[in-house]
């Protein structure tokens, strides 16, 4: 049975967004582009999309209610987002992959 | 004054293929200062990653590199080196010419072609997920900004080689949206290029004209994933990866590297065909403004093949170490 630790929420912004590192049972755990990692060091001297996908998991299981509390919470900072798409784990395995 | 050249020994046969291309170069008196940095299968024995930050940042800071066949580990959590560095450098563009060479039976004679394929992104993004327990969802990424280098990087190619058609590759009559975008921009910027004559065609259709009407392509421009498959369809049309060279080029930095696997199980036996990297080298070496040696050492290889000194996957007896003899002994000057 899959079981669900997070979310990568796809923003549309120009640049490389400053979110919060935790919210909730969150933490974020890196912002891509094209599946190449940006943030948390060290950073590639890439173009950047406007179109960042930026990863928080939770070790602990979480729920829909804790999804739905973050993605309030970045829409409130006034972050625009277009996609996102939920992460689960499977006896302990991601089911979801890693960026480079 | 020599050139600065990041070296990567690779895994496998790797070492040995470096060997035979270094006897090769030395022998065409070109002047390189080579700069070994650390990547594969070693770093991971070492509990290193595949590619350390300092390989990264060495090739970032020379600009240029040679790299012999890698390993990839198999298992979990593993990841390719080559899609590492193609990634990590954003080197967006893989270069890979196919033509025929002297000695290579081939049924596909007069072969000539450049294949330009988008290296970051497409569904080599690798961003993928378990949507539910029976559901996998795999992003393919594509963006105008991507396009439009990898199509520019194309035209200019063409016009800097005296190339004169250029066709851009896709399936946006399925994926309207991502392949629609990537032949939107090819068609705007084959506007800024009169002089070369363009059209676009769909992969499928693209791959059974590469095998039944090979002579009236000039170059191709294309997509990720489909670069990758009609790259190496149309090695296979030169004679086999043993061949075929291969250059990835980002904005300040290239990476030149043959696109074959490390061939593990011929590790010291001193039996692997150098010619995709010794190819790949000399992709290098124009890069580097050596044109003279670049002519000189593709002569060599070619007379030595014209005299039947091969390796075993082109039908030969001749030894890695043998053949790059054989070629150095051909060369001029």
């Amino acid at each position: 049975m899959m079981t669900l630790h997070g979310v990568d929420i796809y923003l549309w912004t120009p640049t490389i967004p400053e979110l919060p590192k935790t919210f909730g049972p969150f933490t974020l755990t890196f912002i891509s582009n094209r599946g190449t990692r940006v943030t948390t060091p060290p950073s590639p001297r890439v173009e950047v999309l406007d179109w960042p996908q930026c990863r928080f998991l939770s070790d602990a299981e979480v729920t829909d209610k804790d999804v739905d509390a973050l993605m309030n919470h970045l829409t409130g900072l006034g972050w625009r987002w277009t996609m996102c798409q939920k992460l689960f784990r499977k006896e302990g395995a991601d089911q979801f992959s890693q960026p480079y | 004054m020599a050139h600065k050249v990041c070296l990567i020994r690779g895994d496998g046969t790797g070492p040995e293929l470096v060997s035979a291309v270094e006897t090769i170069l030395n022998a065409a008196k070109v002047n390189i200062d080579w700069i070994e940095v650390e990547a594969g299968l070693k770093c991971v024995e070492a509990g290193k990653p595949i590619v350390p930050d300092e390989t990264i940042a060495k090739i970032a800071e020379v600009g240029v590199g040679l790299k012999a066949p890698m390993t990839t580990p198999i298992g979990k959590g593993s990841v390719s080196p080559n899609v590492t560095l193609r990634k990590r450098l954003e080197l967006y563009a893989c270069v890979r010419p196919v033509f025929s060479l002297p000695g290579v039976e081939t049924p596909f004679k007069n072969l000539d072609i450049v294949i330009f394929r988008e290296n970051t992104e497409d569904l080599y993004a690798q961003i993928e997920y378990m949507c539910t327990e029976k559901v996998a969802h795999s992003v393919k990424v594509i963006s105008e900004s991507g396009s439009e280098r990898i199509i520019r990087a194309a035209f200019e190619y063409a016009r800097k080689n005296g190339r004169k058609k250029v066709v851009g590759v896709h399936k946006a009559n399925i994926m309207k949206v991502a392949d629609g975008m990537f032949l939107r921009v090819f068609k705007k910027v084959a506007e800024e290029y009169p002089d070369i004559e363009s059209w676009d065609n769909i992969v499928d259709n693209q791959c059974m004209q590469l095998v039944t009407r090979w002579s009236i392509y000039d170059m191709l421009v294309t997509l990720n994933l489909y670069g990758d498959i009609m790259s190496d369809l149309a090695a296979g049309m030169m004679g086999g990866l043993g061949v075929a060279p291969g250059a990835n080029y980002g904005k300040d930095c290239a990476l030149f590297e043959a696109v074959h696997g490390s061939a593990p199980k011929y590790t010291g036996m001193n039996k692997v065909n150098p010619t995709a990297l010794l190819l790949s080298a000399t992709m290098m070496l124009e890069h580097l403004g050596e044109h003279d040696a670049k002519a000189n050492v593709e002569g060599a290889l070619k007379a030595t093949l014209m005299k039947g000194v091969k390796t075993y996957d082109l039908g030969g007896s001749a030894t890695t170490s043998g053949f790059a003899e054989a070629v150095a002994s051909e060369m001029k000057g």
